[in-house]
């Protein structure tokens, strides 16, 4: 028995785009037998090796099959890819996922963006292996697409992506990490951290906690450093939170004060103090000197201790 | 096997040199193929996609890729999003590709030059696109910098490359 499948929005010989295969041709509609049913199956052929996929009519749209770009949708990409957005995503793991989700999506501005990001990324510093491949999957599949709605060869479109990302006569820019953070905006803590790709690991790291140069600068001067309005606040409030010390008298200060003095400001290290073997040499010089083993010199033999007497026999030890 | 056919008459020197880069960079053979004539009702600066297309073809087996050397200008070509010089075209992923010497005019000192546009364009015949590292020969060749580098690939592209030939037939 056929499924009734409705019938899919594409006629034989249009061209299709399949999300991570590229541009397709429908080669006609099959019905195949499996499991003993009968289904309905669109196949598509890809253009580049000619494999096949088929798709069920009914999952056409959620497998994200749509019509090829039209050139209105070419010059936008051409728009995107010519402007002069420089912003890219330093959280290698947002842009993994976002551009894991372009790559699925499968538009062509998902395509265009995945290639702008990742170039104005390699500007910065080289691309890891993953994203490399990354870029060229998604590049092929651009250049692929849009030399079939410009019906142009291979060559020239993507010759045309590239002169709208680096035009001729000029090289690529040097980025650093400062211009990120310009263009950045107010992305500030999705910056420096991830220029190794790190950021990963140091999710225990509490990220309140202010740097070391902060401590101290804080503790030279109480200023606010102008730059960080907000861990300044966070500190006030801190402040106001924390318990107040009650005020003390003249006399109260100067006991605490003597307290202080008499009592070892440091903890108690462990160990000999510095010097203290000396002293305790002065006071006991005797024993400072190595003991000598045997017997003095001219001291007479001691006598042999007479052996101990035994118990007589038959007398049993222990209580009577 | 890449086979090296020229459209004018070359130095046997430059052309030796160039199967020697080519060899060096691609790990296959490379040899000269006869020489072919320009097609009939061409003239110069010739359109590159048309005198590929037009150009007559040599003898080679499956899968062989076929690199013509000409000496005459290309027409510069205009594209969606602007004007950008023609040093070669090629078809991706297929069979054959052209690079123009014009642009050289001592042919012996500038063949690590003519080596890296040869690169260019055979890379191309196996599908790699253009890359983002400026000392390799698959980035985009009308940067400034592009004729100071040497006829090498990148990591990526070298063993993008060597995939590609290993599953060649021929």
């Amino acid at each position: 028995m056929a499924d009734a499948a409705p019938q899919p929005p594409f006629a034989v010989n249009d061209r299709v785009v399949y999300p991570n295969l590229g541009v397709c041709r429908v080669s006609g509609l099959e019905t195949l037998t499996i499991a003993g049913q009968q289904v309905s199956f669109v196949t598509l052929k890809r253009e580049t090796d000619g494999a096949t996929v088929r798709v069920p009519p009914g999952k056409l749209a959620s497998a994200g099959v749509r019509k090829l770009a039209g050139k209105e949708e070419a010059a936008e990409v051409f728009r995107f890819l010519k402007s002069d957005t420089d912003k890219a995503t330093l959280d290698w793991k947002q842009r993994a996922r976002t551009n894991t989700e372009r790559m699925a999506h499968g538009g062509l501005m998902g395509l265009a963006e995945v290639v702008k990001g990742l170039q104005v990324l390699s500007e910065l510093r080289p691309l890891p292996t993953k994203e490399r491949e990354l870029y060229d999957s998604a590049r092929a599949l651009l250049v692929s697409e849009l030399a079939a709605s410009l019906s142009c060869s291979p060559c020239d479109a993507e010759d045309t992506v590239d002169v709208a990302l680096s035009p001729p006569g000029k090289e690529r820019p040097r980025r650093t990490a400062e211009e990120f953070k310009r263009s950045g905006g107010g992305d500030e803590d999705a910056l420096g951290d991830d220029l190794l790709g790190m950021d990963g690991e140091l999710d225990g790291i509490p990220t309140d906690e202010p740097p070391p140069e902060e401590e101290n600068e804080a503790g030279a001067d109480d200023e606010v450093p102008p730059e960080k309005p907000a861990r300044a606040a966070k500190a006030a409030k801190q402040a106001k939170a924390a318990p107040k010390r009650p005020i003390l008298s003249d006399e109260e200060v100067t006991m605490t004060m003597a307290r202080a003095v008499a009592l070892p400001a440091e903890p108690k290290k462990r160990g000999r103090p510095p010097g203290s073997t000396t002293k305790k040499k002065s006071a006991s010089p005797a024993r400072a000197e190595p003991k000598k083993r045997g017997r003095p010199p001219g001291s007479p033999r001691k006598k042999k201790a007479p052996a101990k007497a035994k118990p007589a026999k038959g007398k049993k030890g222990g209580r009577p | 096997m890449i086979r090296v056919a020229t459209l004018d008459e070359l130095d046997p020197q430059v052309l030796k040199g160039l199967c020697k880069h080519l060899y060096t960079a691609f790990g296959v053979g490379t040899e000269l193929s006869e020489p072919v004539s320009y097609p009939r009702g061409m003239a110069e600066p010739f359109d590159a996609e048309r005198l590929l297309e037009a150009v007559p073809a040599v003898r080679a087996f499956q899968d062989d890729k076929v690199l013509y050397l000409t000496r005459a200008r290309l027409k510069e070509r205009t594209l969606a999003t602007g004007n950008v010089p023609t040093h070669g075209h090629c078809r991706y992923g297929k069979d054959r590709a052209l690079i123009s010497l014009a642009g050289v005019k001592d042919l012996e000192a500038g063949l690590p030059v003519i080596s890296r546009h040869a690169l260019h364009v055979v890379g191309h015949l196996w599908d790699l696109y253009h890359c983002l590292d400026p000392r390799c020969a698959m980035f985009p060749p009308w940067t400034p910098s592009f004729d100071k580098g040497e006829p090498t690939f990148c990591t990526f592209c070298r063993e993008k490359s060597e995939r590609k030939i290993a599953l060649a037939k021929s």
